[in-house]
Parts: structure tokens; sequence; C-alpha cells
């Protein structure tokens, strides 16, 4: 073992002095993400490209130091958490977009870029980056690829896997490769399959080529307001069945608005019991047509009123509600814990009567967001983690709730990824066997157990309790071995 | 107990139930001008937080490292007006500072030594007026532009830093009490505030304004006892000032129902909150609250008096948002709209809305910083080549002034009520031709 001045010694060879952290004051601000865990790493190093970020990763290697990516730190599943202390390699040196070609409807960036970043400079070439998580202003493309993420969007556009073409990464290993490449559909293994999604235990990708695709012609946003969830969930149900696939379809409940609307003035009537944003897009005659059978069904299915965004000022705001929905529950509780569960469409209703019954029944108030269209659902845990017991108490209820999805036929994530929070869930659905593949895989990448440790597999050893580490943080001066 | 408080002075400690509404969610981040330049978590609003309640919590003690994080902070307020969670930023950065007033881990001398200036010049008129006459002087003079011209300030860097900072030209002066120019028929009336550097450097400003009320038919009142907003105090934590000033101006003010306009946007933006900066004060609670209320920035109050004066002006228009009146006061709409009003070609350039770096005394406490943030502007400005840079505060309009300079480029820095009345005033020429 290192002593930590031997580690900063090592790092600081790396990528120079400037882009090391070690400060305690410093490193504290790199003990969460999105999530309610936390813990502190021993430092936080900032490599510019895939040399440096090669060096970093073999100088870990070598000293047996654990190491975790990081990205904008929005995570919602404890994936950039440095479970077991460590290295927290931050991509916030690269952030570049490093080309846009609107001929090939591609872009080259680096992976610290914020994904709103890149859609807006694509604009100006009329071309636009799909995946669109509500963190999109602060997620960043290199977090997107690590989760597999989403948004209200990946509807009818699917998501991170369908956008990103190729990868030059760092492996777990510290070797440069390429994954993929800048032409789509590259033949033998998909190699750049499996790293997208792999929640950053495969290695560190330092260049992504997405794929990009033009600004629609025409947009109509519509906004149902309804009396109740089923209603909604029904008419979600009734606009896909008449062979309808919005752009993106997403539901709000009675908690939900309210925040949004204290918090963001977004236009939401404060006592509607859900709200159903339906947007669609295509050529301007299709879709005008298939909005007035989307506000008919609507109206169908019970809806008190539909209102249609008139310009693009007020379709941003109605999306600023959506998007901002889940930051604006601050309003309401100190904390809450996010779950990301799929179900059937068919199973929405069923699933969210059962979400209520296990909040209600440990007393804890949920509000819920859903990406309706794709039987995503984001229960939201309102607490208070000063309350002694209640971090303890909640993940239970948020563990019951999984397992309602996955007994109802889901799964454990639709975007937010396993990372630590649900790795303890991954035999529900998936085998012995299964999970050895997947630990093989990570041998492949040179991963042998040390690279974003404790996150995705239920394996490895040191994973248990993220104690508090106050004590450990202030007792350890240059010379404590880390 | 006061004694058991982590903080230093624990009756403006921040409060928990503010720094509660935090929930770590990174929306803010980009927002953040400091995060945008250095990536670093604790130099953006969510890590800066984070601090508070480390602190707060006990966790770690307040440490020299922990300061220069918070001090990196311009208070732009930037995040504030992103946050979905409505979490407090401004106030709870004022009230980190006031800690940091009443007890600094490092840098106590000049601490004292901002204090002491912001306390017995910036806030004394004829302190002030004796120490800006020199600088006015300076400023108009033939020696600086031959200065400039040599080249001997790129010899020595300070000389060339402080020119820089120099205003491009300085008209007279429009202080408290001072004779501003009225209508014809009057059928309004609106109290001016004129501030303290505002009304020596940029009397030019004040002026413009009147002219523009008058042209509306709004009597202006240029009452006698006003005093500086304390904005700078506020925000450099010395809160028991800033509510000894913000007590005084209400007492100059109060006792009429007028409005009370503000062309500086950090001044009103201070004026605004005078509610809750005297919050926890008995005797001034409610005054300050109905204070508050009476308080416009110009833009606004010009934009809703609902009159369509004539007006002219071409060219390029590039409108850099104040932040304190972009996030702070939530007024982007009505500048443009006066703006546009005046037939300009009104440009918008990449992170308009982002501070600038002036932040006000923040370019001379930490310079680097607040280069780096001019630096983007003039880029911005290079690419767009606009006219003219307008803007609502006097702290911006001198920053943007270095950035045009520093862009290379020929363009006039104004504030949005000089140009109005420009505008207005050429459409009056014009329909006399």
């Amino acid at each position: 073992m290192p002593t930590r001045r031997e580690l900063i010694r090592e790092l600081t060879a790396a990528v120079g002095a400037a882009n090391v952290l070690w400060r305690p004051e410093d490193l504290l601000v790199y003990e969460f993400d999105g999530t309610i865990e936390r813990q502190a790493p021993h430092a936080v190093v900032f490599p510019a490209g895939a040399e440096e970020t090669a060096a970093v990763i073999r100088a870990c290697n070598r000293l047996g130091i654990p190491i975790t990516p990081r990205g904008a730190g929005t995570g919602l599943s404890g994936g950039a958490i440095p479970t077991r202390r460590g290295v927290i390699i931050a991509t916030a040196r690269m952030r570049r977009i490093l080309e846009i070609d609107p001929v090939n409807r591609l872009a080259v960036v680096e992976p610290g870029l914020p994904n709103l970043q890149l859609s807006e400079a694509a604009a100006a070439h009329g071309l636009f980056y799909a995946p669109d998580p509500s963190s999109q202003r602060a997620c960043t493309i290199g977090g997107n690829v690590a989760e597999n993420a989403g948004g209200p969007h990946c509807l009818a556009l699917g998501v991170t896997q369908n956008h990103v073409i190729g990868l030059e990464v760092v492996t777990a290993a510290g070797e440069v490769t390429w994954l993929g490449n800048r032409v789509p559909d590259a033949f033998g293994y998909d190699l750049r399959g499996a790293f997208v999604g792999s929640e950053g235990t495969l290695g560190i990708a330092t260049k992504v080529v997405v794929r990009l695709l033009p600004l629609p012609a025409s947009v109509v946003t519509l906004l149902g307001i309804f009396d109740t969830v089923e209603q909604a969930s029904h008419t979600v149900s009734a606009i896909i069945a008449a062979g309808m696939i919005p752009a993106a379809m997403e539901m709000m409940d009675r908690l939900t608005i309210e925040a949004a609307e204290a918090g963001l003035q977004c236009g939401y009537p404060p006592d509607a019991g859900a709200v159903l944003l339906v947007e669609l897009d295509g050529l301007p005659g299709p879709v005008e047509t298939q909005a007035a059978r989307a506000r008919a069904e609507c109206f169908e299915n019970g809806a008190r009123e539909v209102r249609v965004a008139q310009d693009a000022h007020e379709r941003e705001l109605l999306w600023k509600g959506r998007k901002g929905a889940i930051g604006a529950l601050g309003r309401i509780a100190p904390n809450y814990y996010i779950l990301d569960g799929v179900v059937p469409r068919s199973k929405l209703v069923e699933v969210m009567a059962r979400v209520s019954a296990i909040a209600e029944s440990y007393g804890l108030p949920c509000a819920n967001v859903f990406h309706a269209g794709d039987g995503n659902l984001h229960p939201l845990i309102l607490f208070d983690e000063r309350q002694p017991g209640m971090p303890a108490k909640v993940l239970a209820a948020g563990a019951e709730i999984m397992r309602a999805c996955v007994d109802a036929g889901g799964s454990l994530s639709g975007e937010h990824g396993i990372g630590f929070e649900k790795r303890d869930f991954m035999p529900w659905l998936y085998s012995e066997t299964d999970i050895a593949h997947m630990e093989q895989l990570r041998g492949v990448f040179g991963n042998s157990g040390d690279f974003n440790p404790c996150k995705l597999l239920p394996t490895g050893t040191g994973c248990g309790e993220m104690a508090h580490q106050e004590a450990a943080l202030r007792a350890a001066g240059p010379d404590a071995y880390v | 107990m006061a004694s058991d408080s982590p903080w230093p002075r624990p009756a403006d400690a921040p409060a928990a139930e503010d720094l509660s509404r935090c929930v770590h969610c990174g929306l803010c981040v980009n927002s953040c001008p400091t995060y945008a330049i250095t990536g670093l978590e604790a130099e953006s609003p969510r890590g800066r937080i984070h601090l508070m309640k480390a602190v707060a919590e006990g966790r770690i003690p307040l440490t020299a490292t922990v300061q220069s994080h918070w001090e990196l902070c311009l208070q732009c307020r930037a995040c504030e007006a992103v946050c979905p969670s409505g979490v407090p930023y401004g106030r709870l950065m004022e009230k980190t500072r006031a800690q940091l007033d009443a007890a600094p881990p490092s840098g106590a001398q000049s601490r004292q030594m901002r204090r002491f200036l912001l306390r017995n010049v910036v806030a004394r008129p004829r302190v002030l007026a004796a120490i800006l006459a020199p600088v006015r002087w300076l400023a108009n003079s033939a020696v600086r532009t031959a200065a400039v011209r040599s080249g001997i300030l790129h010899l020595i860097p300070p000389l060339a830093r402080g020119e820089r900072m120099l205003p491009n030209r300085v008209g007279a002066p429009l202080r408290r009490g001072g004779d501003v120019p009225q209508p014809a028929a009057p059928r309004g009336e609106a109290i001016l505030f004129t501030g303290c550097v505002m009304g020596e450097l940029f009397g030019d400003v004040h002026r413009a304004t009147a002219r523009v009320l008058a042209r509306a038919g709004i009597r202006t009142e240029n009452a006698p006892l006003q005093v500086c907003c304390g904005a700078l105090s506020a925000h450099d934590g010395d809160l028991e000032f800033a509510r000894r000033l913000a007590r005084q101006n209400i007492d100059a003010l109060e006792g009429s129902e007028a409005p009370i306009v503000v062309n500086s946007a950090g001044c009103g933006a201070a004026m605004k909150e005078y509610g809750e900066l005297l919050d926890g004060d008995r005797a001034y609670a409610e005054r300050a609250r109905a204070f508050s209320a009476r308080v416009r920035d110009a833009t606004e109050y010009v934009a809703g008096l609902g009159v369509e004066t004539p007006a002219a002006f071409t060219g390029r228009v590039a409108y850099q948002d104040p932040c304190h009146l972009a996030h702070a006061q939530r007024i982007r709409e009505q500048p443009r709209q006066l703006l546009r009003s005046t037939g300009c070609e009104l440009v918008e350039t990449n992170g308009a809305d982002m501070c600038c770096g002036a932040a006000g005394i923040y370019s001379l406490v930490q310079p680097t910083m607040s280069a780096a943030l001019r630096e983007r502007k003039a880029d911005q400005f290079r690419a767009a080549r606009p006219d003219v840079v307008v803007t609502a505060n006097p702290g911006c309009q001198l920053q943007y002034q270095a950035a045009v300079r520093e862009a290379g480029i020929e363009a006039r820095v104004m504030h949005v009520m000089e140009l109005l009345d420009e505008a207005q005033a050429r459409a009056e020429t014009e329909r006399q031709d």
C-alpha cells in the first residue's frame, strides 16, 4: 500500500500538480453525485486526452489503487461515487467539441462535454443530438455513454446506445484503443455496444463519435391535464394503439406538478392530478393530423383540458417544467431518492398503485415522473436524511418498489444504470452464469475489480457499508496509507 | 446556544432550511462562470453549498481553502435563476461572506482594508467625489491618450492594467440632490436613485435616464438625503453596514408612493431585497418591505410606462445582461424590448447573460478570474462585431469598455438608457428636419 504522499507524487507525474486535488476540503465536494450515497476519494485527477488518462490508470494499477470515473456528478445510481475511495478520474478538462461533420451528420466530442452544449452547437447546422436526459444542462456525453442515458425524446429515437458509433477509450488496463469508428454498423463483435452502458467499469472514453439528426421541420407540443394518473396512463396506451409514435410522452403526478409549478412557473395547473406532455414532430401536415388525434385521445380518456404550445417559448416553458421537476422537489423535502423502474406499458396503472401502497406503508411521501411512452417510471421518495434511521428506511422502500417492477415483468433500470445502489438486485433478473459472463467481459478490458469497484455487478470485496469517513478524512495526513 | 455554532457570527449564519433546499442535482453548474473556467466542483454553486453544509454540520473546519472557494464566487446568481429547487444562493453566499467578515482564516488585512474603504470612502459622497476627481481627470486627459499611443504602457504591466480599468471618458457627475432634466407637462413622478460610484462616473447615464423619463412625462425627483445602496458591503459580508445604509435610504425616500427608479442593476437588486436584509429589525422590517416594493429598474419602469416615444437608431447592438438584472431581478425582456423599439439590429451573442467579471469589487479582489471572464466577452465581441455594446450596470459598463478595447474593435459601450435617449433625440431631430 502506498502512502498518500506517494500516490499524489505518481498522479502529479502523470498530469501535473495543477490537475491533482488532494486537500480534504477539495475532496469533500467529490463525495456525492445525484444520489444519497457519499464517499470521498483520496485524490481527484483531471487528465487531458487519452495519453494522460492512460498514464493515470497505469499508475493507479501499479499502486493497487481503485479508480472511479466521473463526469458531471449528476448520476442517479451512485456510479460516480468512489465506493472504495482511491482516485477519481474526472473528465472536466476534456470538454471540447472536436468536430461537427454536417455532411455525414456526426460529431466527435470529448467525454466531459455537457450534453446540451452539443445540441446547441449542432443547431447551427440544423442538427441535434437525440438523447436528452433531464439533466442535459449539466450531464456529460461521457457519463451518458457510461449509463446508456435516455431522456424524454428517446421514445421515438432510442437511447445513447443508438447514437454512439465510435469511441476512443482507455481500458481499465490503461491501453488506448478504438471501439467502432466513424462509420456505423461495423462488422465483428460489437465491443462498442458492450462499452456503452458499462457504467464506467470497462474503461474511460476519451473521444466519442456521435450521430446527429436533422432538426424536425415541425413540432407540436401539447399538455393534457387530467384529474387522475389512471386517465393519463390510459391516454398513453390509446395514443400508441392509434399507431402514433410521439417524439416524447411524459407524465407527472400531483406532487411533482405542484413542485414544478412552484419552482419554475411553467404553467402547469397546480390542482391537476396528472399532466401528460406529448410532443409530435415531423413534416407539418402529418404532425397537425397526429396532434389533433392525440388531443382527441386525451379528451376521450377524461382530460379536463388540453393546452397546445403556441410558439417555441411556450414549448420551452412546458419542457422546463418537466426537466426541472425532479430538482424542484427540493422545495418539498430536503432529500429525494429517485427510482428508475421499467414495466410493460400495460402494467403502468397496476404498478403505480403498488408503488403508492409501498410508500404509504413506510409512511413516506412519493412523487412520480414517468417516461410514460416506454413504461419507464421514476418514483421519488421524499425524506430528510437528518432524521435518524431515515436513509435505511428509504432504501428499503426503494428495494420493495424495484421488486414490484420486476414482478410485473419489468426491469431494474430504464436509463439511470445499476451503479452501487441496485447491484444487489441483479440476481433478480440474471442467473449466476449470466453474472459470471459479465464478470469475464470486465476481465477482457483489464478490470480485475479495482476499476469502478462495487458497481453494476453484485461481486467484489470491500463494498459493504460506506461508513461516515469524516474521522478518517481528518486524521489522514500525507503519510497515512491509502 | 450561540457558542455551539460552527459559524463565527451565528446571528447571520446561512440558514439550515436554505442549505437543505439544495439536492445537488447539478443543473446549476454550467451556468456558473467560475465553473465554466475551472471545471472544478469546488468552484461551482453545488460545491460551494456542499462546503457550507459541511462547515455547518461541523464536518470540516472553516479553513483558508474553503474560504478561497467561497471568495472566488462572483455572486452573479446565475445559478439561482436556473435552480429548480429554488435555493436562495445569493442570500446563502452573503451570509457565508458575513462569516468570513467575522473571522477570515486568511487575508484578514485586505478584508479590513476593503471594509474601511467601503465604509469610509464609497459610502461618503464627499470623500468619494474627492477620490474620484483625479480618476475622471486621468480618464479624460491627453496624458492617457499619449501614453496609450506611445505603447509605453506595454512596458509597465501594472500601469497597463490600471489604464485598462479606467473608464473611456467620464462626463460631469450627477450627485444626489442635483438638477435633472424635467418634462414640460408632468403626468407622473419618480425618484431617481443616484448611488455612489454611479453618480460620480456615470452622471451621463442619470441625465439620459431623466431625459427619457421627461419625454414620457415623468417628473424626476433627485432626493438629497439618499445614500449608497450598500450592495458592495453586503456582498463582502459587512451586513451590519449594509443594514445601516438601507435604513438611511428608507428614511430618505419613504413617505411617498413614487417608484424608486434605479439604473444600476446591482443597486436595484440590493434595494429590492431590503425587506429581506432588515427582516430581523423590528423597527424597519415592515418599512423595508414597503420600500422594496417601490423599487424599479429603469428598463423595467420605462418599458412598463407603455409610452412609445419615437426612437431611431441604426447599427448592430449587442445587449449584455447585467447579472443582477437578469438573474437577481429576472429582468431580461424589457431592456431588449426597449432596444428593439429603436429600430436597431439587436444581436444575441453567446453567453450574453454570463458574468463579465466586473461583479462589484470582484475585478479588484480577483483580477485573474475577472480577466478570464472579460476575455470571453472580448472573444464574443470579436466574432459578433457589434457597433454598440449595451448593458445596464456601471461595473459592467466599465468592464465592457475594457473588453471592447481588448477585442480591438470599434464599438461604443452604452447603458440602455443612453442608447434610448440618443435614439429618441435623433428621432426628434429627424422630425424637425
